[in-house]
């Protein structure tokens, strides 16, 4: 399935994933060219259906765990049959959220934005307790200005505007 | 506008290479796997387990590294014919190390994941509704899971039993197409060999899979007092029928109640009693799928031409 931007006849990008909650997995896709947003919402039914492929929403990223979908899926299993370990940086314990947002940074995209790899790479080296509102004031000042991504450059141009 | 194909790959999921990167750890793991055989009949309570648990122990008697797999995730049977389903299994980083039968067998079986006798297979998810839909696809995943993530290591022979259902043979070769053979097991009752035979059309003519031969499981009962046989089934003659269905017949296992008290024990009964007729009829039956899976090249070239 993809997803495309009519006005600009762009392929749109899995910008975020939430849940499944109550059984429904919202996916966020987003336009690179207008930023534009759309988000698919599955019933139970369809959330289903997807788990059972074994594929992972946003791209499978965490190195292969054997059986980990059988180990998952099970609702009662064995007491010595381990939970499979899937990586949750975010501390929600969802594996279509953790993986969806893994593979959205990966492609440059960061909180909607569309950051060059660059870019990117120079905003992780900002300090982590003034980074979050060193990217809102950048974000901010490439939406005002029309950048359509944010390069080193307009990193920069930022960076003198606001005197950071 | 662009179409579906204008566009490269998805929308940053790649489920192609996901999928992709799946079928490539089962090809690695079954590279190291020198016959794959398959044990089905299309209709269930034929006996296929029993037949299949000691068939495994026939090959593994004579020196042969054997695998089984009990590819029936909802009514797993052979931990129990084989006598593992006490054992722990270890996941490891390499693959999960199967469970150890007799005379070394390596068993995986959806029965080793359950905590009790009396607990079905349940998915996690946020609903039963549709069910008919996601389970067949659950199934198949899961034994993709167990071909693919068991630390089989080198074996001589995998053997898979097939739960009931024709359509499990086209299912099964999607995941596994260099399958070696398919041994077919029917009772002697109309009823199993109506069911048989359509089996043995989806293998043959369907998705053209080797078919080794078919077994006659439960041919007649031998009485313990007189010796007296008696047929228990009014069905045609299972070797007429392999003959009419241009197939190879493998042989009768008797029907003895030694056979399902050693598969109630955890003993194949080709260990513990290889002088009852039906273990010397199972060790006649794994002697000529052996013959035959000498010729499975040729088999498999057969397929491959047009």
């Amino acid at each position: 399935m993809k997803f495309l931007c009519v006005q600009c006849d762009e392929a749109m990008k899995i910008t975020e994933t939430k849940g499944p909650e109550d059984g429904s997995l919202a996916v966020v896709f987003g336009c690179p060219t207008c930023r534009r947003q759309v988000a698919m919402l599955t019933n139970p039914m369809e959330t289903q259906m997807v788990r059972s492929l074994d594929v992972k929403i946003g791209g499978q990223q965490a190195p292969h765990d054997p059986m980990a979908f059988v180990r998952s899926s099970l609702a009662v299993k064995r007491e010595e049959v381990p939970s499979p370990s899937e990586p949750s940086p975010t501390g929600l314990g969802c594996p279509f959220t953790s993986i969806a947002n893994s593979a959205f940074e990966r492609q440059g995209l960061i909180g909607g934005a569309i950051w060059t790899e660059e870019a990117a790479e120079r905003l992780n080296n900002i300090p982590s307790f003034v980074r979050s509102w060193a990217q809102r004031g950048i974000e901010q000042y490439a939406r005002e200005n029309g950048c359509q991504r944010i390069t080193v450059e307009v990193m920069e141009e930022a960076r003198q505007r606001f005197g950071m | 506008m662009k179409t579906y194909g204008d566009i490269p790959g998805d929308a940053g999921s790649d489920v192609l290479g996901q999928v992709n990167a799946q079928q490539e750890r089962l090809r690695a793991r079954m590279a190291r796997i020198h016959a794959k055989v398959a044990v089905l009949s299309g209709k269930g309570g034929v006996g296929k387990s029993v037949i299949v648990a000691n068939l495994a122990a026939a090959f593994a008697e004579g020196g042969l590294r054997v695998g089984v797999l009990d590819a029936d995730i909802n009514g797993p049977s052979l931990g129990k014919m084989l006598g593992v389903r006490g054992q722990r299994l270890a996941f490891e980083t390499a693959g999960v190390q199967p469970a150890l039968g007799p005379l070394g067998i390596r068993v995986l079986s959806m029965d080793l994941f359950l905590p009790s006798d009396e607990t079905p297979v349940l998915w996690t998810g946020p609903t039963e509704g549709g069910g008919y839909l996601w389970r067949g696809a659950m199934e198949a995943a899961t034994l993709r899971e167990f071909l693919a993530d068991t630390e089989w290591g080198e074996l001589d022979m995998l053997l898979l039993d097939l739960p009931p259902g024709t359509d499990r043979i086209p299912s099964l070769l999607s995941l596994l197409p260099e399958l070696h053979g398919i041994v077919i097991v029917t009772l002697p009752s109309q009823v199993s060999q109506l069911i048989v035979a359509k089996s043995v059309t989806m293998a043959k003519e369907i998705v053209k899979a080797p078919i080794l031969g078919l077994v006659e499981n439960m041919a007649a009962h031998r009485c313990a007092h007189c010796g007296a046989e008696e047929a228990l089934f009014a069905g045609e003659d299972s070797a007429q029928m392999a003959e009419r269905l241009a197939i190879p017949f493998l042989g009768r296992v008797p029907f003895d109640p030694v056979l399902t008290r050693c598969a109630d024990e955890g003993t194949p009964v080709l260990l513990s009693h290889p002088t009852a007729p039906a273990a010397q009829a199972l060790s006649r039956i794994a002697a000529k799928i052996g013959e035959a899976l000498h010729r499975a090249p040729a088999l498999a070239e057969a397929k491959e031409s047009p």
